[in-house]
């Protein structure tokens, strides 16, 4: 038989990535593991980054296409700062990666991005793309490994999927910060104990809107302010362990 | 000044020993033999108005158009050699369009005004081997009326591709007169009818002509319609209330 040749340019690093967009904040997530096949490569690998201090850029598959993503677009913010003498508006940001992604429609980036922050009206905001650019925004949205075990969690603990209010009642659109909090670290452990490239550490990107306060942040510990813009959005990260096995 | 004429004239890229480019200077004075064109700022929103030239009464004068839009919220007037502003528009409106294209928003109208600008000076440019695509300086200046997140702006650009932000403005033949008449009659809370009428004041004062519907064109734009061009029943309506 012939001799076959193949250029396989792609890898999956595993890890998982979550957002979650309340009403004057975004919550941005990742795990800090990063794997090839079954080994780990590294447990402390971020995926997920700031982009300008109101906006956050989670990326998840194959890492060394997730860092180069993430370079172009920060120099495009930057071009971008040069030319308009403003911060992109996070809506601005996502078309643009939806135009740098699609840019790349056939030699695609092997990523799947999560954008989270604070829109110009000061709401939170979540932004999940596919790796070719098709967008939208939501309020919660997970991928990555877990995908399929985080996103059916989250569908019934935040869009109250297969839930029924008490009659006279009805759900809350969005939750409290901390409520969020929680259910972002409750995600993460409980990937980590059913999915092997999940797990070592977490990450968690918090913006907070304008004049919102703390909104119960100060309640949890090893919070650090990352930034805040000149109009008042704050930028905070927490971090967990998780399981190392 | 122009009578001195030196090798200096010559290349469009080449300074004088003064430090001058002439060909520039040049398209400067283009400028000034065009048509008077005047342009107002007010909280409300921002008013451009142009002299039509109508030099045979068998010319249709609604065939000259010296108004342009630029984008829905941005517009733009002109003076000089009016062809050499189609050029510039196509740019403008191409960069408008890419702009709300990659960052799904209006594009601000600084940064128009900077994307003509930046235009404007690559005349003479040429690839190795290849012809110059322009080769010359444009002999149009335009005002750029917008509104953006900033609120309503009027910028005026030129051939040297400088673009400077002002509260009222006149470019062209009368450009001095009314300058100075726009600097008397100009204030901060200018309702946009207000703004109107001192428009076709300023250019009834420079005009040969007896300025009517026909011989004048008035375009705005406001946070709630964005750019129009008036049409001639609502612009008959502001000349009666001169």
């Amino acid at each position: 038989m012939a001799q076959q040749r193949q250029f396989n340019p792609y890898s999956n690093n595993g890890g998982t990535i979550l957002a979650i967009a309340g009403s004057t904040f975004s919550v941005i997530a990742g795990d800090t593991r990063q794997t090839e096949g079954y080994n780990i490569q590294t447990r402390y690998a971020p995926k997920v980054f700031r982009l300008t201090d109101k906006a956050v850029l989670a990326t998840n598959g194959f890492a060394a296409d997730g860092n180069q993503f993430v370079k172009k677009v920060r120099q495009r913010l930057e071009w971008y700062r040069h030319a308009h003498s403003k911060e992109m508006p996070i809506r601005a940001i996502a078309r643009l990666i939806q135009t740098m992604l699609y840019g790349r429609r056939f030699f695609p980036y092997y990523v799947y991005n999560i954008l989270g922050g604070i829109e110009e009206d000061g709401s939170g905001a979540v932004y999940s793309f596919d790796p070719v650019g098709s967008y939208e925004r939501e309020t919660c949205r997970a991928a990555g490994a877990a995908q399929s075990l985080v996103q059916p969690f989250l569908d019934n603990q935040i869009y109250f999927k297969n839930q029924t209010p008490p009659p006279g009642q009805s759900f809350p659109a969005h939750l409290p910060l901390p409520t969020v909090l929680e259910l972002v670290i409750d995600s993460f452990t409980s990937a980590t104990e059913r999915h092997i490239e999940v797990g070592d550490g977490l990450e968690m990107y918090i913006v907070l809107a304008r004049d919102s306060g703390l909104q119960g942040l100060d309640g949890f510990q090893g919070v650090t302010e990352m930034g805040a813009t000149p109009e008042g959005e704050k930028l905070f990260v927490l971090r967990r362990n998780l399981k190392r096995d | 000044m122009f009578l001195t004429r030196s090798e200096y004239d010559r290349g469009v890229n080449t300074f004088s020993p003064e430090g001058r480019l002439f060909q520039v200077e040049y398209a400067m004075e283009a400028i000034k033999l065009g048509s008077t064109t005047v342009g107002i700022r007010t909280p409300h929103g921002v008013v451009l108005a142009v002299e039509k030239r109508v030099h045979s009464p068998l010319l249709e004068s609604s065939s000259i158009e010296k108004i342009m839009e630029i984008d829905a919220h941005l517009g733009c007037a002109m003076s000089g050699l009016t062809a050499d502003a189609r050029t510039i528009i196509d740019h403008a409106r191409v960069t408008a369009q890419n702009h709300s294209f990659t960052y799904d928003e209006k594009i601000k109208v600084d940064s128009v005004a900077q994307a003509v600008c930046d235009l404007a000076l690559r005349f003479g440019e040429s690839v190795h081997d290849e012809e110059a695509m322009m080769s010359r300086p444009f002999g149009v200046a335009l005002l750029i009326a917008g509104i953006d997140e900033l609120g309503p702006q009027l910028y005026h650009t030129d051939p040297s591709g400088t673009s400077t932000r002002y509260d009222a403005k006149a470019i062209g033949s009368g450009s001095e007169a009314a300058q100075s008449e726009l600097q008397d009659k100009w204030h901060q809370s200018m309702t946009l009818q207000e703004a109107q009428i001192l428009t076709l004041r300023v250019l009834k004062q420079v005009m040969e002509e007896k300025l009517d519907q026909h011989n004048v064109q008035v375009a705005q734009v406001t946070t709630e319609k964005g750019f129009e061009i008036l049409d001639e029943t609502s612009l008959k309506n502001v000349i009666e209330l001169m």
